[in-house]
């Protein structure tokens, strides 16, 4: 049995297909990273894996529950931690657990002792009288991560995890997540923006863009699917695809992907390739303005199979957003 | 059932953890029915022999008192649902619809914790109304009038739910509250007599439960019934609008959160 299934699964709202036709099954005990763009089906999944949403067709399962049919079985097996933090602010630590545990029908004669294990788990055992007005963002997202483990979930769904936070507090979760995965060995089903933290993170990886699912793997296997070197390149030139062309015939390189004046070549012979580019510039009387050799990182397996950049997207979705709660706030 | 009645105690421990820690709040939202006893009870206190003509022997800030109890209650309680949107905003609705608690218990738990703070709040009204001079007949009725505010709350809360779980903003929450409680106060003999007002608007009012929250209150206060309207038909009438709205909310909120926010 697979801890998290869908098959055919597709939501539309109006005419726009947010999820078409997906079908992919996650193994039990596994971290699988779900990755795409903003508007890329996302958090309509989560939202429908987790019983916020119902699909428009095809099934998905949960823990070997349908999550229509069976939402409040689904509801036991799962914990959902959100990209927001959802923690109570004027509630301490140590009462945000407590309410988790309730909602999640933690037996009694246990809430005490799980609530003592998870602070102690997540380091807050010292804080956990505090108002949550007075923790960190990191802290914040620690206790979120806690209320959704207290109950032992079998899958346990983290929405962007460390969205927001700076790279010290970010790995910092890193290591969190792995050791809360060790410890309870549950499956997690993680979403993110960042490579590297499904790189760090995830046994498999499924890409997702307009609504479809375009590849799953291993970190590694997309990495070395992609030649095992990538050059970068930028140079000027009246008839570029003349360039592209020849270069297509150099043996060793496996792919280009081309965004206006800069190249990315990925190859398993950097270093033989790039004198034969040079050959064929200076044929064809090319400028070659900068060049680099470098390791392909998932970020570059990214935009291969999506031809856009995520930060780009974020930073207008984010400012959007931003401006968004701004008005909210005012109102 | 059993769960039921512990989820919704999980979101009414939750609810009123909440307003305990945001204490700020409490002494505002009493300026405004303050207001009403002080400026409204003296302003209008040469009415005294219209009040007594219908079978009042006390002042018109006696008679009033009561309505502006129930003022409190009806302001404090149909606000209080606003913190649905929040909760809707920032997540912790999500938390919720994601555990195993149903959206009933929800919806009942934000009422509950309503009623009590309305109580609450109501009780201080009381308290002001003592400190002005309000003569009460009988202490021991504050209790019983507790309970019929606890219960009148309970219901109109409900509105207030209602009204949050469908409206997808602020500014439509606001706005439909708005247009609702002032009207469902004025519709009443909260300020002056039934008897006294014209057919049509006595008409409109037998139509309201607030109408029958004031009779009743008044009556515990003062003991004299208006109206012919008898204590029991008033606890009826209250009673019915409470289970109703019970019903109504718990099914409006359970359709309108399992749609996409």
């Amino acid at each position: 049995m697979y801890s998290v299934e869908t098959r055919s699964l597709s939501k539309t709202f109006g005419a726009v297909k947010a999820v078409n036709d997906i079908s992919f099954a996650v193994e039990s005990g596994e971290i699988f990273g779900f990755l795409g763009p903003n508007g890329a089906g996302k958090s309509t999944t989560i939202m429908i894996l987790t019983t916020l949403l119902k699909p428009t067709s095809g099934q998905a399962l949960v823990s070997g529950f349908d999550v229509v049919t069976h939402a409040k079985q689904v509801r036991q097996s799962i914990g959902y931690v959100q990209q927001e933090s959802t923690v109570d602010e004027y509630l301490s630590g140590r009462e945000n657990l407590l309410l988790q545990a309730r909602l999640n029908h933690i037996p009694k004669d246990q809430i005490n002792k799980r609530i003592d294990e998870i602070l102690e788990l997540i380091e807050l055992t010292d804080k956990q009288n505090d108002s949550v007005v007075t923790y960190s963002g990191g802290m914040r997202k620690r206790l979120d991560i806690a209320g959704g483990l207290l109950h032992h979930p079998k899958v346990l769904f983290l929405d962007e995890p460390t969205v927001g936070l700076d790279i010290q507090t970010r790995r910092k979760i890193w290591e969190y997540i792995k050791k809360i995965h060790k410890e309870f060995e549950m499956t997690i089903f993680l979403t993110t923006h960042y490579m590297e933290e499904a790189d760090q993170l995830c046994d498999r990886i499924g890409i997702i863009d307009h609504g479809q699912i375009q590849i799953i793997d291993t970190p590694e296997n997309m990495k070395n699917a992609m030649g095992n070197e990538v050059i970068s390149l930028k140079f000027e030139s009246k008839n570029p695809d003349d360039f592209l062309t020849h270069l297509h015939k150099i043996e060793y390189i496996k792919k280009i992907n081309k965004d206006n004046d800069k190249l990315t070549i990925f190859t398993s012979n950097g270093t033989q390739v790039i004198p034969e580019i040079f050959k064929i510039s200076s044929l064809l009387e090319i400028k070659i303005i900068s060049i680099s050799l470098t390791q392909p990182t998932l970020d570059d397996v990214f935009i291969s199979y999506t031809g856009r950049e995520m930060r780009d997207d974020d930073v207008g979705f984010n400012r959007k957003r931003e401006h968004a709660k701004m008005k909210r706030l005012r109102a | 059932m059993n769960s039921l009645m512990y989820d919704t105690y999980t979101v009414f421990w939750r609810e009123l953890k909440r307003y305990k820690k945001s204490r700020s709040g409490v002494l505002i939202r009493l300026i405004q029915p303050a207001i009403w006893i002080i400026v409204i009870g003296n302003t209008f206190s040469g009415t005294q022999p219209l009040i007594q003509s219908v079978g009042f022997d006390g002042e018109y800030i006696e008679f009033m008192a009561p309505g502006v109890i129930v003022l409190t209650a009806i302001f404090t309680s149909i606000f209080g649902g606003v913190n649905t949107l929040w909760d809707r905003r920032y997540g912790f609705m999500n938390k919720a619809l994601t555990s195993p608690i149903s959206r009933s218990s929800i919806a009942l738990g934000k009422m509950s914790a309503i009623s009590l703070i309305s109580a609450m709040q109501s009780s201080l009204i009381i308290g002001i109304a003592l400190a002005i001079g309000v003569s009460f007949p009988n202490l021991f009725m504050i209790a019983p009038i507790m309970a019929i505010v606890i219960l009148f709350s309970l219901g109109f809360s409900g509105i207030s739910v209602i009204v949050a779980a469908t409206a997808k903003s602020q500014e439509t929450f606001w706005g439909v509250i708005n247009f609702l409680g002032m009207p469902l106060f004025m519709l009443s003999p909260a300020l002056f007599p039934l008897e006294l007002l014209p057919d049509w608007l006595a008409t409109i009012a037998k139509f309201n439960p607030v109408t029958y929250t004031v009779l009743l209150v008044r009556e515990m206060m003062t003991g004299v019934s208006e109206g012919g309207i008898s204590a029991f038909l008033s606890i009826g009438v209250i009673a019915v609008f409470v289970l109703v709205m019970i019903g109504l909310a718990s099914y409006v909120f359970t359709r309108e959160v399992n749609k996409p926010f």
